[in-house]
């Protein structure tokens, strides 16, 4: 055909579908063989392999879609129904760490005590550092909804300011749940009640930081004047992305810090 | 049930039925009547009374439990590191 006679996308050939599997082969096989024999070369190799194909893929992508414009709406809708799946896909993975959760609370076997949180566990204040944690990322929610806001309004300034302190908001949780995790009384080893808490934490401050990284991106691109103030779905996913951390942590909060002490 | 907890105990054969453990699984039962027939134990010994009544418990939980879990139970109270609270 000479031209295409319809609106959707027919990418061209990429080779980062092809490196991001292989990255995953590395990453895999290297962390079993990091287990085993000590070694981190499969692995770093996994990770510096996985970072530079998300690079150069969602580089692509900004260059399909904001310089070449193939992102039209059909081709936009199919991307929001991607988010909304791959944050679906999520919100199931976290489900299991809540189930693990409260699993072992509910019914506390002999070996804890017959209770929970088990004996021996000095649990965190959940009106101290933890609370302080859920405004900081309540008030994340509130300063991403500005940005969207000020995005669809033209101002740019605005638009900039309120995505920057949203980051920075970020990375004060970030920092704050670090310190925590430094001067906890318990660790991972300490029993189901170590396991539980620092694998759900742990992933939700992994997203925390992809949601980060993420918004980062997004203010880069917005300097940049990459966003219209009727297009700029890269930014509302990262919108989405960082509302449900938000709400990730708000389940985490209530279950873990607030029943579970 | 008014007979006194001698006769009670006179007349035990095994555990009844208890029904706050319905089910298959009889660790809570066993663990409690552990736990209970130490915490009377405790209690009645720090008020001077006779602890009598507290064998119910006893007789209860050695019927349910295995062996090597009140073995492993009653070292760990004489190290000091039972998780239960007595």
């Amino acid at each position: 055909m000479a031209h295409q006679a319809h609106a959707y996308h027919m990418v061209d050939p990429s080779p980062w579908p092809l490196t991001g599997a292989i990255a995953a082969l590395l990453l895999t096989s290297g962390t079993a063989i990091w287990f085993h024999f000590h070694s981190l070369v499969l692995v770093t190799a996994g990770m510096i392999l996985l970072i530079l194909t998300m690079i150069q893929w969602w580089r692509d992508i900004i260059r399909e879609g904001t310089f070449q414009g193939h992102h039209t709406p059909p081709v936009q809708k199919g991307l929001r129904y991607g988010m909304i799946l791959f944050i679906t896909s999520e919100v199931f993975f976290f489900l299991g760490f809540f189930w693990a959760f409260y699993h072992s609370s509910l019914a506390p076997t002999p070996e804890l005590g017959g209770c929970w949180p088990p004996t021996g566990i000095i649990t965190l204040d959940p009106f101290e550092v933890p609370l302080l944690n859920t405004a900081v990322l309540l008030a994340s929610g509130v300063t991403v909804t500005w940005a969207h806001h000020s995005i669809m309004e033209g101002e740019r300034k605005q638009a900039i300011q309120s995505l920057t302190l949203t980051i920075l908001l970020g990375f004060y949780f970030t920092f704050l749940q670090a310190m925590e995790y430094y001067e906890a009384p318990f660790t991972i080893a300490d029993g189901v009640y170590g396991s539980t808490f620092f694998v759900a934490t742990g992933f939700h401050g992994l997203h925390v930081i992809i949601g980060s990284t993420f918004l980062a991106v997004c203010l880069l691109r917005q300097i940049q004047y990459h966003f219209t103030s009727q297009h700029h779905f890269g930014f509302e996913a990262a919108a989405w992305y960082w509302h449900f951390v938000d709400v990730v942590w708000l389940f985490l909060y209530v279950s873990i810090y607030w029943w579970g002490s | 049930m008014a007979e006194d907890i001698a006769t009670k105990l006179q007349n035990y054969r095994t555990a009844p039925f208890d029904a706050r453990f319905p089910n298959q699984n009889q660790t809570r039962n066993c663990f409690y009547n552990y736990l209970d027939y130490h915490r009377c134990q405790k209690s009645l010994d720090a008020k001077g009374v006779d602890t009598a009544p507290c064998d119910w418990y006893k007789r209860v939980y050695k019927s349910l439990c295995p062996m090597s879990w009140i073995q492993k139970w009653d070292d760990q109270r004489a190290e000091g590191t039972f998780p239960g609270k007595i």
